[in-house]
């Protein structure tokens, strides 16, 4: 009978619309269909019975309850600042602490007349009306419960002067606020990068998930990339406060954990020393300890302080940060690419020693200059040196001794090596922004310039200059590795990581040996080019360079030359020369001679790190008491 | 075809509740209006006009024909979101919207409208007393590709709706019991596996459901803010354009995902309720639709639609009041939104239109 009815339903659907295809429910269908359309009637009853119930608990039962909250607003959450972590020296002294600073800011909440508040207000704090209008529209989606800070980090002046006028300025609060402090000025600032308010794009990363709008952060160095361990953790106070805002009673607290303390290898006196000799100087100091890689100190000048980032910079400032010459804003110790000059001659000595180009013995006769098909290189000293060793070209940094070696070698050969003794790549040092530098190959250049190598770039590579580029810390852990055996290492600046070491100098060790006492002669020796860096009682081995910035055709005093047009002067050393603890390499833009301008700065480091070798009881005490107020400050 | 038939099988109480839900909604946003600045009311006004226009499309045609389209829309609905996801606009860190111009479209609103009438077709094809679980692999991939697209804008409540909305279709043509064993239990299991996949914020919403106060700046300010909103109403509301919680801007985002609590704020206790049981009322009548029609896929597709509505208005109203996570599921005609709006009105004007055309099986 089933089917029969179907047929007949089938049949009559046809009649009205043949090409849809139906299917009908049977009775059986029929049936549990109305059951299980019961069920959804019983299940949307019940939900509804819940909201209705939900809505009735929180309206009805407790509806005073939250009216009382809603009405006076009784309740708030105060945001509790974590203090971010300290970062310390080697010895624990406190390079970048916290203390309590005051921000001024405005809640809008409580402004009748924003326009009226601002034209009082931005006198008393030295700021134009339009300074804290831009304030006030860049944090418009904040709630306008929260403070917008349009002065942060406020002078003594400027507090007493909005704290006594605080009663005719509805809406405008002062809080304690944790602030870098710098007890020794601004120290390393390029290391250490700086706090700047915490950007939009940065609020969508996870790197900085604790942070709030308004909050300070890392923007560059070690403040940016340890941002997760030195941030902390916020936390909040809950209170209860009446309707004219006075507190009534604290209900919840949870205490903010305070960041991380980071404790580099940094030297304090050693980074102070270097800070110090560049201070009237542009340029570069790394000193590494040479057993293992451990940053002793780092400076590049000119410095900037880190504090303006914070409180927001001036237009001025801001022009002189980003100065095209003297690039306050670059790290210039591993940004800073330079030709190495002179400096490259260690790496030229080793390898014509490693290809048996030349032998230890092996001299050649410079008379000043080298000819080269119709081109003439000069040496740098007028008269030449006359017969030449490896030794005298070293100490007396002889071009025409290595202009022989370089077309010997060639240029991929030379190439090999430097990349052997680490140049051309990233040291690896765990910063943003480090450069590469550059070593040329025949393959490069073809590829470039779409120009086969020329042999007297040959000529000129061999002696530090042409395309080749260096950063000081490349420098700085090629002259490590001289010292230490031919060991490179990561340059590390936590004081707590184990050494790493990425490879060896593909020379053999008797080399660097042959080499060494040729650098100590460029100290010591009477026609050393670095006799200027002596230290008594100390051996130091190093080597000068001098790298041209533009192409001369005749040589002419530096001193009269435009400042922008000098060249740069470089210096590497290590010392003592028997078992090396520190190796420096500095880098003085537009410095002149190596000798003259970049050594006395490496002695200068070298010459704080050898009188604290003499420990004195009241550097001890010193420290401790140091210790004692990090302490305090954490 | 008989006019007059037609026009005594149109549902006029259903297209009552559904004005009525829209007037409230209209004074609703008005008062949010007035709280953000930005006339939400008369955008809203020009939605509810686009929608009913596109309800009486919806309604004039046979519906039937539908089902013989379902794969051109299946095929729409994929385009639509790969579409988003190629060429979407972002805004603050999900991909959801096309933006055309003078309207940002949502494709995933649609998508949930779309995809009802696809799986509803299937279901009604595929013709079974009862479902197993192997009946059940098809349909199943059929979901599972909007929903990993929606999922990866990512939008995990409209991604987790349609499979609620699959759920509810799969109830309706009956599953077996053992099929629906293996299946909750299968479900269980991947709980862990799901809160893995999740991206971190939406972990952090699951966690600050748990404990608002764990984090009251961030997430948990909604949850918090909402809670006080709504329960400072008390039994008649603070009235029109009064609610201190919305009005201060202590509660985000008034207008779309919380437009309820600003309602039971101003409107109270009696005023929700009314809201509440509008909806009651119109959840009804749409099932009384989907059980006397006669034709499977009709049926199907009123109750896929249903469940759509009466899904949303839950999880919306649930987080509102604190007894869900935070979600993006708007308040169907409720909450702004051109996207969820001319869904919505579609949504219904199939139903209307099933409801037209139900007589014309009732010959036998």
């Amino acid at each position: 009978m089933k089917k029969s009815e179907d047929k007949k339903n089938n049949s009559k659907i046809k009649v009205f619309s043949t090409k849809i295809r139906l299917k009908r429910f049977d009775y059986k269908e029929l049936d549990q269909r109305l059951r299980l359309v019961t069920y959804a009637r019983l299940f949307l009853f019940l939900c509804f019975l819940l909201i209705c119930t939900r809505l009735w608990y929180l309206q009805i039962l407790k509806g005073n309850q939250f009216k009382a909250l809603s009405e006076k607003n009784s309740i708030k959450y105060i945001r509790l600042q974590p203090y971010r972590g300290n970062i310390l020296d080697c010895s624990g002294r406190l390079i970048a602490g916290v203390e309590p600073s005051f921000n001024i800011g405005i809640v809008l909440k409580d402004v009748k007349n924003v326009e009226w508040l601002i034209e009082r207000l931005a006198p008393l704090l030295q700021l134009s009306p339009t300074d804290i209008r831009m304030k006030l529209v860049a944090s418009k989606n904040q709630p306008s419960y929260l403070p917008i800070i349009v002065r942060r980090d406020a002078t003594w002046e400027e507090l007493s002067k909005v704290e006594a006028r605080l009663f005719e300025l509805p809406g405008v609060v002062i809080e304690v606020a944790p602030s870098r402090q710098y007890p020794f000025g601004p120290v390393a600032p390029h290391l250490l990068g700086y706090l700047g308010e915490v950007s939009l794009e940065q609020l969508r990363q996870k790197k900085f998930a604790n942070a709030r709008p308004g909050d300070l952060v890392g923007k560059s160095g070690i403040e940016l990339r340890h941002q997760e361990e030195l941030s902390g953790i916020s936390g909040y106070k809950m209170i209860e406060i009446d309707a004219r805002g006075r507190l009534v009673k604290v209900l919840k607290i949870k205490r903010p954990e305070p960041g991380k303390d980071i404790q580099l290898s940094l030297n304090l006196d050693i980074q102070l020393a270097a800070e110090e000799a560049l201070s009237d100087k542009v340029g570069a100091v790394v000193a590494l300890d040479p057993r293992n890689g451990k940053i002793l100190a780092m400076a590049s000048s000119p410095k900037f302080d880190p504090k303006i980032f914070a409180r927001g910079v001036t237009k001025d400032e801001w022009k002189e940060l980003n100065n095209p010459l003297l690039t306050p804003l670059v790290n210039k110790a591993i940004q800073g690419q330079y030709s190495p000059g002179s400096t490259f001659k260690i790496v030229m000595a080793s390898a014509g020693l490693n290809e048996h180009v030349i032998s230890p013995s092996s001299t050649f006769f410079c008379n000043g200059s080298f000819k080269l098909g119709r081109r003439r290189f000069r040496c740098w000293k007028k008269g030449g040196h006359g017969q030449t060793n490896l030794y005298k070209a070293l100490v007396q940094s002889c071009d025409v001794y290595f202009y022989n070696i370089g077309l010997k070698l060639g240029v991929d050969r030379i190439s090999k090596y430097a990349k052997g003794f680490g140049l051309g790549e990233k040291t690896g040092i765990d910063i943003k922004g480090e450069k590469s530098g550059l070593v040329p190959t025949k393959n490069w250049k073809l590829r470039r310039f779409k120009e086969p190598w020329q042999k007297g770039e040959t000529v000129n590579y061999s002696i530090g200059q042409g395309f080749l580029l260096v950063t000081p810390i490349q420098l700085a852990r090629l002259i490590s590795a001289v010292a230490n055996g031919g060991k490179l290492f990561r340059p590390e600046y936590l004081l707590n990581t184990e050494p790493n070491l990425q490879g060896i100098v593909p020379v053999k060790s008797w080399i660097l040996r042959t080499i060494i006492p040729a650098l100590k002669g460029v100290i010591s020796d009477k026609h050393g080019t670095a006799r200027i860096c002596r230290i008594e009682g100390l051996e130091i081995a190093g080597k000068t360079g001098t790298a041209q910035v533009i192409k001369q055709k005749k040589r002419r005093e530096d001193e009269k030359m435009v400042w922008r047009y000098r060249d740069h002067a470089l210096f590497v050393a290590f010392a003592p020369v028997k078992n090396p603890k520190i190796a420096v390499a500095v880098v003085i833009e537009h410095g002149g001679h190596g000798g003259s301008a970049a050594a006395p700065v490496a002695r200068a480091v070298i010459d704080r790190w050898f009188k604290l070798q003499m420990p004195k009881p009241s550097t001890i005490i010193e420290q401790t008491a140091q210790k004692e107020k990090a302490k305090v400050h954490g | 075809m008989d006019k007059k038939r037609l026009l005594k099988d149109f549902d006029l109480p259903l297209l009552l509740y559904l004005f009525l839900i829209m007037a409230l909604g209209l004074i609703n946003l008005w008062s949010a209006s007035a709280a953000s600045g930005y006339p939400f009311h008369i955008k809203q006004l020009q939605w509810y006009l686009i929608g009913t226009g596109f309800m009486c499309a919806a309604c004039s045609f046979d519906y039937r024909k539908l089902s013989n389209y379902s794969g051109y829309i299946y095929a729409i609905t994929i385009l639509l979101l790969i579409i988003v996801m190629v060429a979407g606009k972002k805004v603050s860190g999900s991909q959801r919207w096309i933006s055309l111009g003078f309207f940002n479209l949502q494709p995933s609103e649609p998508a949930k409208l779309l995809m009802v009438i696809v799986i509803s077709s299937f279901l009604a094809q595929e013709d079974k007393e009862q479902f197993g679980l192997t009946d059940l692999i098809k349909p199943s991939l059929l979901v599972f590709i909007p929903f990993i697209l929606i999922f990866k804008q990512p939008d995990l409540g409209t991604g987790l709706l349609i499979l609620i909305i699959f759920a509810s279709l799969v109830y309706f043509v009956r599953l077996k019991w053992s099929a629906f064993i293996t299946i909750f239990a299968f479900l269980l299991c991947a709980i862990p596996l799901a809160w893995k996949i999740m991206k971190p914020y939406q972990r952090k919403r699951i966690e600050i459901f748990l404990n608002p106060e764990a984090d009251p700046f961030g997430g948990g300010w909604h949850v918090i803010q909402s809670k006080i909103a709504v329960g400072s109403g008390g039994l008649y509301g603070k009235g029109f354009m009064k609610g201190t919680q919305a009005q201060l801007n202590f509660l985000p985002e008034v207008h779309t995902d919380f437009a309820f609590s600003i309602w039971s704020e101003e409107w109270g206790f009696v005023g929700a309720v009314i809201l509440i049981s509008i909806y009651f009322l119109f959840l009804l009548r749409c099932l009384n639709i989907a059980q006397n029609t006669r034709d499977k896929f009709g049926s199907y597709l009123v109750f896929g639609i249903t469940a759509m509505i009466f899904w949303q208005v839950v999880i919306n109203t649930f987080m509102v009041l604190g007894l869900l996570p935070v979600v993006g599921i708007p308040l169907p005609l409720i909450s702004y939104g051109g996207s969820s709006v001319i869904t919505t009105l579609l949504g219904t004007g199939l139903i209307l239109n099933v409801k037209l055309r139900r007589s014309l099986f009732q010959g036998s």
